[in-house]
Order: C-alpha cells, then structure tokens, then sequence
C-alpha cells in the first residue's frame, strides 16, 4: 500500500515563495488564494533572534478531521494517502475549512482576477467554475501523482508526476515520495534526520515531515 | 487542470535572465496558444548548477505577457511640455511612423556629427539592472556599435545600487567583477550584508543550502535580520556603515594575534606583494636600474628584484637596502641609499596594530569578544596546508571566505572593506583557491567569457589592469562622457560601455543641473537623444522627484516600454517590445559568473517565442534591423552582426560561415538561425552543427568544462603573477597624479574622494559623512537620530515587476513587503504599533508606509525594501509603499572616489495614522 | 484604490475565522435555542395553547437558523448532498435530525399530542446535540473543539430555551408552577458553573491567546446580564414582587439574549484558527535547533 508524503527540510528553506508562485500558476488559484505558501516567523528578542521559514500546505493527513466533518463526502481519503475533494459533490458550507488545524483549506464565492473584473487570457483559457463556491486547497497535484499509475513513473524522482511546489523548489528543501517504500528519497532522508510533524497532538497524523537536524 | 486536457499544450524551452544571477533555465506550458505556467527544464537539470530551475520572480512572466496596462502599439506624446504633473497625452501611431521619427532624429543626428560641442555624445541610452537588457534587445547592441559614440553615462542607479567597489576593486585585485565564496567548499563564511539567498538566484541558493546541510557556518553581519541572515548560524547586528572597523579588527587578531607563523607564508612569499620593500616615504623600493620592486632574499641575504630566480623573500621585518629609488606620482623619482625598507607585510602588521576589537567595539557596537571569536574561527577553519584534487590536480583547499553586500561594498568605507575582506582571503592563502574567495567573471576586462584569458603580466609583477590614464599628455581633461568616468576614476577603465556605466553615474544626473564652483571643464549637455531601455532611473535612482525633473528637460527621448512607468512618463515617444516569453535571442551560458553560477559546463541558450507577442509589440531584433535600415546604418549593423557582436560567437570563422550579406536587411529568425549555428560549430569544434529549429526545441546546448576554471590562483602561478595586495602603492601614486590634473586645472571639488587614495586604509569615521551631509544641507542631526537602510527582495530585485499582481501576492508572505521594518522596543516608545501608517523623513523629504515591528533588526536602523513608490506605473501606484530613493540626496559629498554611494540616509520617524 | 499591506504577523498567527460569518452564527444562535425550547416545551408544558406557540416558535427559530445556512454555503442548489456522510458527519446527522425534527415538530404543533410532542422534545435536544459536536469536531478551533464546548452550547441551549419557555409563558395566559421558575434559576446556575469550567479548561489547557482575550473580555458582562440579573429577577418573582409576568419576560429574554451573544461570540469573535507551531527551529549550519515556536499562543515565543 502507498503512502505519499512530504518531506520538507527547514535547514534548507530560504522563504522566497518559488513554491508558493509555482503553485499558483500550476493550479491556477485565484488571486489571494495560496494553497500552498511559506510563512516567515521571528521569535526571540533582538539582539537574539531567529527567523524561520516554514512552507505550509494541506498535510494529507491519514487521519484527517476534514473528512470525518464533511457532510456530503465530497472530501475522501485515498488509498494513496492523498486527501482528496470531489468539486462536484461540494456545497461549499466550509464546515472542513473549520476542522482543518493546518489553515489549508480556502472557499471562493465569486471569480477574482489578478487585473480588475476581466481575466487575463491566461486566467481565461484555464478558468473552472466548478471551483466557484467550494472548498479547495493543495492535491500534492493529484492529476500527476494519477498519470504515474498510468505512465508507470515514480512521483518524487519523475518530475512530470511530482508536485509543481516540490519541482520548483530552488532550495532542495522539498521532496515527495511513497514512505513505505524503504527505497524512496523521503523514506531515506527521514532515517537520516530528526524531523517532526505539526499539530500531531491532535491525532491528524499528518503527511507532511519537517526536518530540523540530522539524526 | 480538466478543461486544459482536452486542448492543445506544449512546453516551451527558455530562459530566465532578468536578474543578474541568471541564465536560468524554465520551460512556458503554453495552451492553445496562450501562456499558462512557468516550469522548471528539467532537460537541463544535468548541466545547470540549480537543477534547471527557476526564482520566483520568473512565475510572474505570465501575467508580465497578459498584463492589461502593457503599452501594446507604439505611442507618440501629444502634450509638448513634461513633468510629473504634465498628462503627456499618449496617443498610438503605427511602427512605420514611430520608426521614421526614431530614424530622422538619428540621420538628423548624424549630420550634426556624433558628439556636440562639449564634445559629448549626442546619443545617450540607458539599459537597467546590471547588463541584463543586453539578453533581451536581441541585435540592438549592433546597431549601437554600428552608430559610433553613444553616453552611457544616466545611470538607474549603478554605482549606489550595485556592490560597485566589489566590480572595480575585486576586477583589479583578482578578476572578481563580483566575489562569492567558493560555498560548495565552505567551511566558513562571514558574510558582511551579503544577502546571497535573496539577490543570488538558484545556483546560489542551491550551493548555500547544500552547505548548510553539509555543515558549514556562515555568520552575517548586518544591521538588519535579513532573509539570508534568517538563515545563517549566527546573526552580528553591526552598526551601519562601520564595517571597515569590523574587518581591521579581524585582520588585526590574524595578523597581530596570530601572526605570520600561522598564516599562510609560502601564498604571501609568492602570491603577493607581501615581500616587497617599501621605503619610509610609503613607495616601493625599486631597483635602480630595471625600476622594478625590491625583496629581502632571505637566501642571499641582500635586496634583490622582486622576481629574482632562487630567490626566497622574507615576508616579515625591516631590511637596510644599500641602493635604490622611489618613483612616485608622474613618474618622479628619488634615490636611496642605505635605506631601511620595510616589507608590505610589515607595513600591515604596523598598520593594523591600531585596530583592536577592543577599539572595533567601540565603533561597530559589537562586543570584542564576538569580534576575536569570528577572527579565530576563521582561521581555524582555513585550515592552511590542507589540499584537494580536483579533476586530478592538487590545489590547496582554505574553506573560509568573507563576502560583502550591498551598502558595505559601494559609496565611502567600501574601498576599505574590499581590501580587508581580499586581504582577510590573501592571508589565510584562501584567496582564488579551492574553498576560499573566488571572482566570477570580468567586465572591466576582456574576454567576458573567460577571465583567465584576461590574467597577463602587468607592471611590477603583477596582472595588467588597464587604468584610465592620469599622466599629463593622456589624463582626459575633456570629460568623452557626462558622467566623467574616464576624467575621475581611472581603475574603471575604458573597457566600452561597462567602463562608463560603471562611472560616477550619479555625477552625470547632478552635473546636468549644478556643477562646483570650481568646474573648469566644458558645461555638460542634454543628450539630444536618449533612448532608455529596462530602466527606470525616476524610481531606482536617488532623489528621484528631482531626477525625473532632470529627465523632463531632455530633449527627445525614446523609451522601449512595457507599461507608462515614472521615467517614460517623459518620453516623448514609447515602442513596445516583444517581452521574455514573447521574443527569440540566443546567449551563452555556463563557465562562471555572477553572483554564484559556477558551472561545470558552458554554452549556449535560447529564449524563444513560447507565444505570439501581444497587441503590435515587435520582436527587439526586427525593431534593430528596421531602425538600421532607416538610418542609413545597415551595412556596419548587418556587419556587426557578422562579428557577432549581438550573438555569441562571429557569424564567419574557421570552417564556417553564416554570416549575412552587408547590403541586405536579415529576417530575425535568419539572424537567431545563423548564431545558432556559428555557436553550435564553435562549441563542438565544428562536430555539431545546429540551427534555430533545433536549438527551439532543445533549448541550449552545452560542452563540459573543468573545476579548475573557478579559481584563478592556479593560472596566476602558472604566470608567475603576485595579486597586487596588500600594499596598495599604484593606488596611492594613480591618486596623486589625478589629483595633480586636476589641481592644475584648479579643480579642487574632487579633493575629498582624493583622500581615498591610501596604500593602506585607514578607518574614517564613515557613518558621520552622511550626518555632516545633512548638517551642510542646514538640518539638525539630532532631528534625524535614525539609520534608513534598503534591502533587496527576490521576488521584485531586478525584475521591473512592481506591476505584476502575483508577485505582489506572494511577496507579501515575506516580512517587509508591507512597509518599513523597524525594531519593536523602538517603535514602542515612539508609540508605533504594528501596521500604523508612519512618515520616514530625511532632509530631502519624506517617505511614506506601514510599520512593521521585528526584533531582528538594530534599535537605531529602519529598513525600507526594494525600490518602490511609484507614481506612473499602473498597479504598482497603488502599492501605498516607501522607498528609500525618494528620500536619499544624490550629492556629491556622499560619493566615493570610485563615483559610488551607498543607499543610507539619516531619518525621522513619526506616527501618521493608527491602524484600522 | 490603495492596495493595502498584509501584516505577516496576521499569517503566522492563530486568526479569526472568516468562513462563519453572522448566517452560520446564526444557525447556532436561533437553532440551539429552538432545539432547548422544543424540549422544555415538551416536558414542562401542558396548556395546548402555550404549547403550541412555543413549539411553533422553536421550529421558527430553528428554520431560520438553517434558512440562513442555507444562503451562506457556495452551493445552496446542491445543499441535499449534506445527507451523504451520516457514518461521521455531524452536519450531516443534525440534518437529519432537522428533518424528523420538523416532522415530529409539525404534528406536535397540529396536534398538541404527547404522542408527537414529546418526541419533538427529544428530537429538540438531539438538534442540540448535533449542532454542539458540529462546534466540537473542529479541530481547526481550539475554542470550539475543546471538550467542553459540548457541554457549554448544550447548556446555553437548554438555558435560552428555558428562557424563551419563561417568555411564551409570561405572555400567553396559561398559568405557571413555581417549579418551572426553579427549573430555570437551576438552568442558569449550570450554564454559569459549565461556562466557569469551560472558560478554565480552556485556559488550562491552552487556547490562541486572541480567544481567550474574547472570552474573558466577555465573562462579566456574560456572567451579570446572562445570570445575576436574570435570577434576581425571578427571585423577584418567587418573592411575589408585582409584575410578575413582567419580570418573568425579562429574566426569559435576558437568559436567552446572553446564550446569543456567548454563541456570536464563540462563533465569530473566539473562533480563534490554530495556527502553526514548530517543535523545533532548523539548525542553519552549523549550532544548536531552536526552541519550539506557537506564534499566538501565550507562554509560547513567537
């Protein structure tokens, strides 16, 4: 059985929002609505301070609160790991956005775009109104991560059914892969590092891993 | 996405290059024709040192092609009078119209002769950030060199916004036109303002991610929490502008703590002019009969020629010379005779004796502890005597390095921390060396491409460096260009148009309106012509309500435009190119080059058309070409193509030949398939032949090439060359001598940026030249107690993006993009809360914008970032952000010998508007 | 237009909910109430009259509440696919709920029977219920998903609906034991006391530092109008003060008035989101990790 996670190592994020960006034009969210992006957090008191950058999206939790609320069944969990939303099946009534702890999910009422009330042809030629009015957030690019079952290739070593944020990373900082496979890049870089999951407390067991140090 | 799967979609291979950290490789997804994402070229992830990707900066060139507020037909102004108040009532005409006008001026031009009667050139253009628009005008540049003598001189703001001493000190001293650490070996880097994860693109994020991982250590020294400091072991929040006092101090626990026994002895013997002797008047002490520099031969125990076979010199002491002279500024001499000369090295070692970090603490506002902590990790961590092989040669390996940033390598005190930072490297032997500090490429020089072909022999053992003469038959009394470059700087050269417009760029903007009173030298003239290209100077320049008031008097301008911005706000006519994903040109790639692309191959790569261009914008090869037809100019433009000054390698060669007949006008995708194939014949030693249809779909095309190339040391001991350091005797004479010219020209208003000139730097109180500048203007400096400093942002530097609505959305994830930055304790007593709208004045002015409290930042510093505060340019207007350029005065008390100034301003602060 | 500036501080940290807005609130405020008017009515009432308007009010209360849903969901024409997920979904099982609620309601209103009226009543509370584990599953807002929030919106729901009781009562002309008006001093001692517990086992155990700076800047005004006041008033009552119908409104609008401003508050102004957390800050290089970070959390750096 796959397990698709990520992995995120914070030694090596700069904060420059390539993944944010990149995700933005891959998915074609409207303006204003990051399904991924990475926050910039000081702590400490001058002259002692830290700043960390920590990339954040959908965890893909294995047990994930937005689908034990989600009235209609629009949200699933998937064999592979992949939390996952039926567009078509959502009423949009925002109940998963309350019950995600990780500030992932987004609804939009009405069509934005980057320039005043006209869409650029860019936003034209790839504009869903079967997004309109329904929760969203991060897929880890589920068309692409479905190809590989088609096209036999590995997401997290093929970059044509990898995640476009994990892809465009300039830092190294992400990567994507199947845990239970011992061969994969994230099951290794997980036995050679310490690393944490956010908010596991809350019993979500998240699939995203930051790692902080070497082991 | 589901819709999009059903249409027709393709990737098109390109390139990134709209900052100075590119090439970088990207691939456009096109749609049915339209643009829709940017992606990585993972075709190039082998050869391209960040994997083929790409910043953030070029996922906005999507919305750059669509953007609603492009100009998109050429524009002719209708309202004769210009200024910031003057609507210049843009109406569209057809490119026939727009060229015509373009060509009458010029053939008008030509008439009248080239250069006016000031003998300056009646053309000036203006490109923005660091030579980039070079890789996006496609054959323009032939079509200038077609021209004849045109006036780079208006700068947008190099020399004040570029690491400007780093260009001309560290090409002088080690062919670094910019210097980076050598990070894939790092073991220890002090990074002085450096902001490398921010402005170095992905090679060099990539590099210093891969480090940290690895385990290296860099410390940045800044008086500001940046994105690059967030990511550094550790933070030293120095007090602006006092980083000179920072370095001495870390000389001086090297060298007087240390000292030469644990140095790196054999480099100083044979690398540098460490040994040579110099006489108690601050010259060399030369052979009387071959005038070249003396050493101590410890082997013969007498003063020999510096370059004396067998001979070992002492690096340290004084030595009693029965014979020699001086020869100092215009070539005068004097004799000596059993004279006592002490080595260079001596000369430091006395020199730095002062600097203690007990005295630098004083000054810097960072505990001497701190100071002899970082100075003695340092040279732990050099580890001299260490060796690596590379590619089957052994180098040594010195893993330390101090790289400086923006602000500490331009304007006053920049002389002295790039001679620090180059000696802090000479003395550990980690200079050009594995690990160690290393120079990317050259400007100043020739070839660009390859700068170990730039190292010969020079004077006195050392490289050539082709300094602007300052003797009396050749000093150019007449300034060639309004910003002086040749008259005032001679270490800029006159290597074409970098050497200009690497000049004092702000002098040639004040001098248009005021000059000394001791001016003797022609009145400077408007240009008749300017042609401004990628450049916004009314923004990215300083003081910038009054340049754009400058710019309003220009006669007739001519601005490539994307939208109507602050500076084309005063054209008087406006043509739209072809944009990044719209356009074709073909550039080399690879080998090394700024701010961190150290390959391990080199190229060729294609920008290609991913899309038709939008509106009537037309391709900057088909605008060239047009433009040179009309003006009578198409048999030397046509025949610069040729020599491939527009390509990357000539047209015509040994064995080939593409070039194109003189008396016909080319296409531009026969010019692109030409260089194409003169590039892919050149690069494969005529193996490979490919044209553009190949190059379209394939993307570049690259050979490999060896490690070795990254560092120079190697090439300089082949030479038997020493870097001119530490003793800085040229300087000192070159300094005399233009101050002679110019005295005898009874010009003394240069006088100050003479006192630069020093064999060795002293500290001057650096910070306090910018209070007397506002006490000269008439203001209190107590009424003015804090530091406003700029800093860069990825997501904007370099990219003319402040219109682009995405970058605006994720920019604003990172701290800073709402406002200014100050430090929380301080904006508590003033009563500042976070998101209050608060008023930056200096005595120029006031700047406008939301506070944003931090702890990372110094009690006394505010920090603006990026360039902003536009009042033209459509979206961007209505950023309601600061810039600190609105409030920086351009004068020239502030500029530095090398014509340089650093984006710092003395400030008030004060609460306008609480937050809703 | 000016664009204006996002506060990276406001990214960080835990933020107020903005998907809820007064309509969602509202399903909480009226449908709450109805659900504990609805049982009340059911257990305490037996004049067919007052019966009657109180059953028909809760229904009012309740449908307005989901009528207002209704108009804040992106997709009202698809709201029937909320049945789809029963196994799990709260929102799914209070709408089921509604649907017998309405039916058992309906009759119970023609018919005044116990046959129909007391399974409205308990149907009335399971309404109740629902809507309180709907609050309770939210993981996203530690205000809500604590585990006592159950308990606090079950007994502000059976204190409103109590207090609307006392209103019906005081209006309509059936007459009324003294028992009903101890029943509601009790309902108002165990809001007080399951408020109390709630508001310090949030505190305990910890909650974005802007909820708590809401719901303690709540807590007198709650505590007087909701409680002190109200009780006063029906000791008033009890002590054969005239204007007892008066007064008895009163207390009913008072208990019932500051159950709704609790739940506005919960809802909106206390719906604090999580925020993130890092258990550790990344070695850069070379040092040590950092200490954990909970940007908004008190005790917590950031």
């Amino acid at each position: 059985m796959k397990r698709y996670v990520m992995t995120i190592d914070l030694r090596r994020c700069v904060g420059c929002q390539t993944c944010t960006a990149a995700c933005k034009g891959a998915n074609a969210t409207p303006p204003g609505v990051q399904w991924r992006r990475v926050l910039d957090i000081e702590t400490g008191e001058f002259p002692d301070v830290r700043r960390t950058f920590l990339p954040v999206a959908c965890m893909h939790c294995a047990n994930p609160p937005c689908e034990e609320v989600c009235p209609t069944r629009a949200t699933t969990k998937r064999a592979d790991g992949l939390v996952a939303i039926d567009y078509d099946l959502c009423i949009g009534c925002a109940n998963c956005v309350m019950a995600c702890p990780y500030d992932a999910r987004s609804i939009v009422h009405e069509a934005h775009y980057a320039y005043g009330d006209q869409p650029l042809s860019s936003e034209a030629v790839r504009f869903d109104p079967a997004r309109i009015g329904v929760s969203m957030k991060c897929t880890f690019c589920v068309d692409r991560i479905d190809q590989a079952a088609v096209t036999g290739r590995t997401p997290g070593v093929h970059p044509e059914v990898t995640p476009a944020c994990v892809n465009s990373c300039i830092s190294g900082a992400m990567e994507f892969g199947d845990i239970n496979d011992p061969e994969s890049t994230v099951s290794r870089l997980l036995g050679e590092t310490q690393h944490y999951r956010m908010h596991e407390e809350l019993g979500t067991e998240p699939g995203v891993y930051y790692i902080w140090d070497q082991s | 996405m589901k819709a999009a799967q059903s249409k027709s979609v393709k990737h098109v291979p390109t390139l990134c290059y709209n900052c100075v950290s590119g090439p970088d490789f990207m691939t456009v997804k096109v749609v049915d024709g339209v643009a829709t994402e940017i992606e990585p070229n993972f075709a190039a992830a082998e050869v391209h040192p960040a994997h083929g990707k790409v910043c953030v900066k070029a996922y906005g060139l999507v919305q750059k092609t669509y953007n609603p507020n492009r100009i998109l037909s050429p524009m002719k102004r209708t309202n004769p009078k210009k200024g910031r108040n003057e609507d210049p009532g843009f109406v569209p005409i057809s490119w026939d119209e727009a060229l015509d006008m373009v060509a009458a001026k010029l053939n008008a031009i030509r008439a009248k002769g080239l250069r006016d009667e000031a003998g300056l050139p009646r053309v000036a253009v203006s490109f923005g950030h660091g030579g980039t628009p070079a890789n996006y005008m496609g054959t323009f540049p032939a079509l200038l060199a077609a021209w004849g003598p045109v006036d780079y001189s208006f700068g947008s703001g190099q020399g004040v916004k570029c690491v400007h001493s780093e260009h001309l000190y560290g090409e002088f001293w080690h062919r670094g036109f910019t210097v980076a650490a050598d990070t894939p070996n790092a073991r220890y880097v002090i990074a002085v303002g450096a902001n490398v994860e921010v402005t170095g693109g992905p090679c060099a994020v990539i590099r210093h991610a891969d480090a940290r991982v690895r385990g290296y250590k860099r410390v940045q020294v800044e008086p500001h929490l940046t994105v690059t400091g967030a990511c550094s072991a550790e933070w030293v929040p120095i007090r602006p502008k006092t980083d000179p006092a920072f370095l001495f101090a870390l000389i001086h626990v090297l060298v007087r703590e240390h000292g030469l026994d644990e140095l790196d002895l054999p480099f100083l013997r044979d690398r540098t002019a460490s040994p040579y002797l110099v006489a108690p008047d601050g010259l060399y002490l030369r052979d009387p009969e071959s005038g070249k520099p003396l050493v101590w031969d410890e082997v013969s125990g007498r003063a020999v020629a510096f370059d004396m076979p067998g001979a070992k010199p002492a690096v340290a002491g004084c030595h009693r010379v029965a014979r020699a002279v001086v020869v100092d500024a215009d070539q005068a001499r004097r004799e000596y005779a059993d004279v006592v000369g002490k080595t260079a090295h001596e000369m430091l070692s006395e020199h730095i004796a002062k600097y203690t970090p007990e005295w630098a603490e004083t000054v810097c506002d960072v505990p001497a502890d701190t100071i002899r902590r970082i100075a003695n990790e340092y040279l732990e961590n050099a580890s001299i005597g260490a060796t690596i092989e590379i590619d089957g040669k052994t180098l040594p390996l010195r893993p330390v390095a101090v790289t400086l940033g923006k602000s500490v390598n331009n304007g006053w005190g920049a002389y002295e921390c790039c001679w620090a930072r180059t000696v802090l490297a000479a003395l550990v032997g980690a200079l050009e060396n594995p690990g160690g500090l290393v120079g990317t490429t050259v400007r100043l020089n020739r070839p660009q491409n390859n700068r170990h072909l730039s190292v010969e022999p020079g004077e006195d053992g050392f490289m050539v460096q082709h300094f602007n003469p300052t003797d009396k038959e050749e000093w150019q009394s007449a300034p060639a260009t309004r910003n002086l470059h040749q008259t005032l700087v001679p270490i800029v050269g006159h290597n074409g148009a970098w050497s200009q417009a690497l000049g004092p760029t702000q002098l040639a903007w004040m001098f248009q309106d005021e000059r000394p009173a001791d001016w003797n030298m022609p009145t400077p003239t408007f240009p008749e012509l300017w042609i401004v290209y990628r450049s916004n100077p009314a923004i990215s320049f300083w003081d910038t309500k009054k340049l754009a008031e400058i710019a309003a008097r220009f006669p007739y301008m001519v601005c490539f435009a994307y939208t109507v911005d602050e500076t084309n706000y005063m054209a008087d006519l406006l043509l739209p190119e072809a944009t990044d994903l719209e356009s074709t040109q073909m550039i080399r790639m690879g080998g090394t080059k700024y701010m961190e692309q150290f390959w391990d191959y080199k190229g060729v790569v294609l920008r290609q058309s991913a899309v038709a261009p939008q509106g009537d914008a037309r391709d900057f090869t088909w605008i060239a070409t047009e433009l040179a037809r009309r003006s009578g100019l198409l048999g030397s433009y046509v025949d610069a193509i040729n020599r491939g000054v527009s390509g990357v390698s000539p047209l015509k060669g040994d064995g080939y030949d593409f070039s194109f007949d003189p008396a016909q006008a080319p296409a531009a995708e026969k010019i692109w398939d030409s260089v194409c194939r003169a590039a892919s014949v050149t690069l494969s030693e005529g193996k490979e032949e490919h044209g553009l249809d190949w190059f379209k779909e394939h993307g570049f095309y690259a050979i490999p090439m060896s490690r070795l190339d990254w560092y120079l040391s190697p090439t300089m001991e082949q030479k038997g060359l020493r870097y001119e350091l530490p003793y800085q005797e040229r300087l000192l004479r070159v300094g005399r001598e233009l101050g002679n010219r110019l005295h005898e020209k009874r010009m003394g208003w240069w006088d100050e940026q003479l006192s630069e000139y020093t064999a060795l730097p002293e500290w001057h109180d650096v910070p306090a030249r910018w209070v007397r500048n506002l006490e000269h203007a008439g203001a209190k400096a107590a009424d003015f107690p804090f530091w406003l400093l700029a800093t860069k942002s990825m997501q904007y530097h370099a990219g003319g993006n402040a219109g682009i609505e995405l970058m605006r959305e994720v920019a604003q994830n990172v701290r800073g993009h709402a406002g200014v930055i100050m430090n929380a304790t301080t904006a508590a007593g003033l009563g500042i809360a976070e998101g209050d709208r608060i008023e930056v004045r200096s005595h120029i002015g006031a700047t406008y914008g939301k506070a944003t409290l931090a702890q990372g930042i110094r009690p006394d510093t505010l920090v603006i970032m990026g360039q902003f505060d536009h009042w033209a340019t459509p979206y961007a207007k209505d950023l309601d952000l600061p810039s600190l350029n609105t409030i920086a005065p351009m004068t020239l008390d502030l500029t530095d010998a090398t014509g340089s100034g650093s984006d710092i301003v003395r400030v008030a602060v004060r609460r306008v508007e609480a937050t809703t | 237009m000016k664009n204006s500036a996002k506060r990276i501080a406001d990214l960080v940290s835990p933020r107020q909910q903005r998907n809820w807005d007064w309509r969602a609130a509202t399903n909480f405020i009226a449908g709450g109430a109805g659900g504990g008017l609805l049982l009340w009515t059911s257990i305490a009432v037996s004049e067919p009259d007052a019966t009657r308007t109180a059953i028909l009010l809760a229904l009012v209360l309740i449908a307005s509440g989901l009528t207002c849903v209704w108009f804040e969901i992106g997709r009202p024409w698809r709201a029937l696919n909320v049945y789809r997920h029963f196994a799990t979904s709260w929102m799914t099982r209070e709408a089921v709920v509604a649907l017998l609620l309405f039916a058992a309601g309906g009759l119970a209103v023609l018919t005044v029977r116990p046959l129909f009226v007391i399974p409205a009543g308990i149907l009335g509370l399971a309404f109740l219920y629902s809507q309180a584990r709907i609050l309770a599953a939210n993981k996203g807002i530690p205000a809500w998903r604590h585990p006592r929030s159950v308990a606090l919106m079950i007994a502000t729901g059976l204190a409103e609906g109590g207090g609307f009781l006392a209103c019906v009562l005081a209006v309509s002309s059936a007459v009324f034991s003294n028992w009903i008006l101890a029943g509601l001093v009790v309902l108002i001692v165990i809001r007080a006391f399951v408020w109390r517990m709630y508001l310090g086992g949030l505190v305990a155990d910890g909650a974005p530092d802007g909820a708590l700076r809401v719901l303690n800047g709540i807590a007198p005004r709650f505590l007087v109008f909701g409680h002190v006041l109200p009780a006063l008033a029906i000791a008033a009552v009890l002590a054969g003060i005239p204007g007892r119908a008066g007064l008895l409104f009163a207390a009913g609008i008072m208990v019932a008035a500051s159950g709704w401003f609790l739940k506005f508050t919960l809802v909106r102004r206390a719906a604090f989101s999580q925020g993130l957390a890092l258990l550790r800050l990344p070695v850069r290089g070379r040092g040590a990790a950092g200490p954990a970070a909970k940007p908004g959390w008190k005790g917590m750096p950031g």
